[in-house]
């Protein structure tokens, strides 16, 4: 009896599979979309140190999806997008990163902010096979080993951020074709491991550059008053001070080094690319150039539209951490239109999601924007300077080659 | 190196008036107020918003955020102590509704950008900003390849000037001896005829307005305003001060804060970051195991 009951369950399973795959092959068109909702879920650093950053991510974001659901959705389709705070913390991440995930209806998730919550979020998504797009995450092995002990990629890590690895060796290629420095001083804060990875970075690439790297001065990212390694480095008489950390470091590491008579130049990474840093350096940081992923007045449409939109509906600029949310949600929307979802199946659509972003290829407020073979950013390097206003102006656009 | 004593020196005097507004409470009421760094923040950001947002000069500025910072002091007395006093309960009731009321002044000040409840007193939410330039003249010296700051001597002698009254209230003039008395025996020190209560209030008042005056100094110096700076610069150090300098002694705190200073910035220049804090850390168990009493902490019954 027991053998029968379950031959027939079997047999009902297999129809049922069997109709469900017929169903969704027979639905190409857009109408399966119709009146559905696309879940995503953001992790982002609204509060703590990476509260520079995740708020800006939050309204590039929001921007974004009100902008598609406004339009007329993803083929009739709503996005819906729920966003959490991590506080900056790398626990606190991958819980909120679990809650999200236990809730069973996201397709997918974005964020987060920081890559040294990155290092616990990531793999927990690739685990889950949910597709997750960092937008601000700009360390080394984020993709695609997302720091796994593994050697195969992370099939559903992809980044929509330019890396340091990318961005801080453009900077200091375009810096020292123009004024070919000799000396440089690192300073570092290690106790953090977007700042550490950074201060690899220089330490690796100055030297193809024929800039001798006089000493690194490492800090602590909770440091008080700068002055003690400000003069630590000043002393040095470098041409260059290299500055690899976050939050308001830089600007502060800047108005300590000019009131102390430093004279030369201040090369860096994403940690300059926010007006909030330039506003909080002022003078101090005129001329401070970095690699950025975005920059506010470049022309093209898909930029100009997004400028304008943001001003509209924050009075205020956007930044390169709102740019990138914005984008990242264009990303997933592109690749949803044509991922043939079912709405039904979630882990399959997640898949199908992911198969999808692989192939993105659309105009961005970055730029023109896909992502490599191994789910990283292939976009332009738009090398800028701080203005001592608090905005940027561009030195240079590298092109990827 | 002289650069580097002269930097030592200035964030010591810094440690030093954050810490005896801290040592001045537990001296007083025995209880650790760990609101005492969310002040330190407040007197910075309140002084921020009337100069940036309202358009006041840095002076009036300054005076009105200490005055508030003296009165959240009260709140701290009124709201977080007094109730938990008037039940008996243990001193660590009290430590942990001061954090409390710190994860409250730090929340509201993060939450805040424009467009919020809050955006009268803050509108950068989590970021850090700087006075707007000009605000305070600051003329900077260069003498024999040393940098002295006009603010930072300023604050060094502000500093110095008001631990120095600080000391001679205390010792010299009626409210010192009764604060004094209050803190040896409370009992006593009510027969004798001392209001407690109002003891405590000003405790609070003065060791709060004092936070905040350091929490704005350190805003100026340091171009370095944001919901964070008290818990994550100077409140843990600010407990190593007072541990070090003896529990409740003022004297203590003071040089406390001058050694804590030097400690840091020669473990940085000899030994780097990695060991800064280490060796801050492993001066103050020395000093436990050692002179559990803390380099100046005398007797339990002459602190103060």
């Amino acid at each position: 009896m027991r053998t029968v009951a379950r031959g027939f369950a079997i047999a009902l399973a297999v129809a049922l599979a069997a109709c469900g795959g017929a169903g969704s092959t027979g639905t190409t068109s857009s109408n399966s979309y119709q009146g559905k909702t696309i879940q995503l879920g953001a992790i982002l650093s609204i509060t703590g140190a990476g509260g520079v950053y995740g708020p800006s991510s939050q309204k590039g974001m929001d921007l974004a999806v009100e902008k598609i659901n406004g339009s007329g959705g993803v083929n009739g389709a709503k996005i819906s997008l729920d966003t959490k705070d991590d506080a900056s913390d790398k626990a606190q991440s991958a819980q909120v990163a679990q809650t999200l995930i236990q809730q069973g209806q996201l397709l997918a998730l974005l964020g987060p902010t920081l890559s040294n919550s990155a290092v616990a979020v990531h793999p927990l998504a690739e685990s889950f096979k949910i597709p997750i797009l960092a937008v601000s995450t700009t360390g080394i092995h984020i993709v695609p080993d997302c720091n796994f002990p593994k050697t195969d990629p992370c099939k559903y890590v992809f980044r929509d951020s330019l890396g340091e690895e990318s961005a801080i060796p453009t900077n200091i290629k375009v810096y020292s074709d123009a004024k070919h420095p000799k000396t440089g001083v690192l300073m570092v804060a290690n106790d953090d491991k977007f700042s550490s990875d950074g201060g690899k970075i220089v330490q690796n690439t100055v030297g193809s550059y024929g800039i001798q790297l006089l000493d690194t001065v490492q800090f602590s990212k909770t440091t008080a008053d700068f002055a003690t390694p400000v003069t630590k480095a000043v002393q040095k008489k470098p041409d260059v001070i290299f500055i690899t950390s976050l939050g308001g470091i830089p600007a502060k590491i800047m108005i300590e080094a000019r009131k102390q008579g430093f004279t030369g130049q201040f090369l860096g990474g994403n940690g300059f690319n926010t007006a909030v840093v330039s506003k909080q350096a002022g003078d101090a940081g005129k001329g401070a150039e970095s690699g950025s992923a975005w920059y506010i007045n470049n022309t093209f449409a898909s930029n100009a539209g997004f400028v304008q939109a943001y001003r509209a509906k924050y009075s205020a600029d956007p930044d390169q951490f709102a740019a990138q949310g914005y984008a990242a949600i264009l990303v997933l929307a592109d690749a949803a239109k044509r991922a043939n979802l079912t709405f039904s199946d979630t882990a399959g659509d997640r898949t199908k999601l992911r198969d999808a972003m692989e192939s993105v290829n659309i105009d961005t407020p970055l730029g023109r924007f896909q992502f490599t073979s191994n789910h990283d950013v292939k976009q332009t390097i738009w090398v800028i300077q701080m203005d001592g206003n608090g905005g940027f102006t561009l030195v240079k656009s590298v092109t990827p080659s | 190196m002289t650069q580097q004593v002269l930097n030592a020196i200035f964030i010591g005097s810094i440690y030093a008036l954050f810490a005896v507004g801290y040592t001045l409470v537990f001296g007083v009421l025995d209880v650790l107020n760990l609101a005492h760094s969310a002040v330190f923040m407040l007197g910075a950001v309140v002084t921020y918003s009337l100069v940036a947002l309202h358009g006041m000069p840095f002076l009036p500025a300054a005076v009105i955020a200490i005055l508030v910072c003296g009165l959240l002091g009260l709140l701290i007395e009124f709201v977080a102590l007094r109730p938990l006093r008037r039940r008996n309960a243990p001193p660590i009731s009290a430590l942990i509704s001061t954090i409390g009321l710190a994860l409250i002044f730090v929340a509201i000040v993060e939450q805040a950008t424009s467009g919020s409840l809050f955006s009268w007193l803050w509108q950068d939410g989590a970021n850090s900003v700087r006075f707007p330039t000009g605000t305070v003249p600051n003329p900077t010296y260069h003498v024999g390849g040393l940098t002295i700051e006009g603010t930072k001597l300023g604050i060094l002698i502000i500093s110095v000037v008001l631990m120095l009254v600080l000391g001679y209230v205390m010792r010299f003039t009626q409210v010192g001896r009764a604060l004094r008395a209050v803190a040896e025996n409370r009992r006593a020190a009510t027969l004798l005829g001392i209001n407690v209560d109002r003891i405590f209030a000003s405790t609070l008042f003065v060791s709060s307005a004092l936070g905040g005056l350091a929490g704005l100094l350190f805003g100026l110096a340091l171009s370095d305003i944001s919901p964070y700076i008290g818990r994550d610069q100077v409140e843990l150090k600010g407990l190593a001060v007072i541990v070090l300098g003896g529990m409740g002694s003022i004297p203590g705190a003071v040089l406390g804060g001058y050694l804590l200073g030097l400690i840091e910035v020669f473990a940085f220049v000899r030994f780097g970051s990695n060991v800064e804090a280490g060796v801050a850390f492993a001066a103050l168990f020395l000093v436990l195991v050692l002179r559990p009493q803390g380099l100046f902490g005398a007797r339990l019954r002459e602190r103060l």
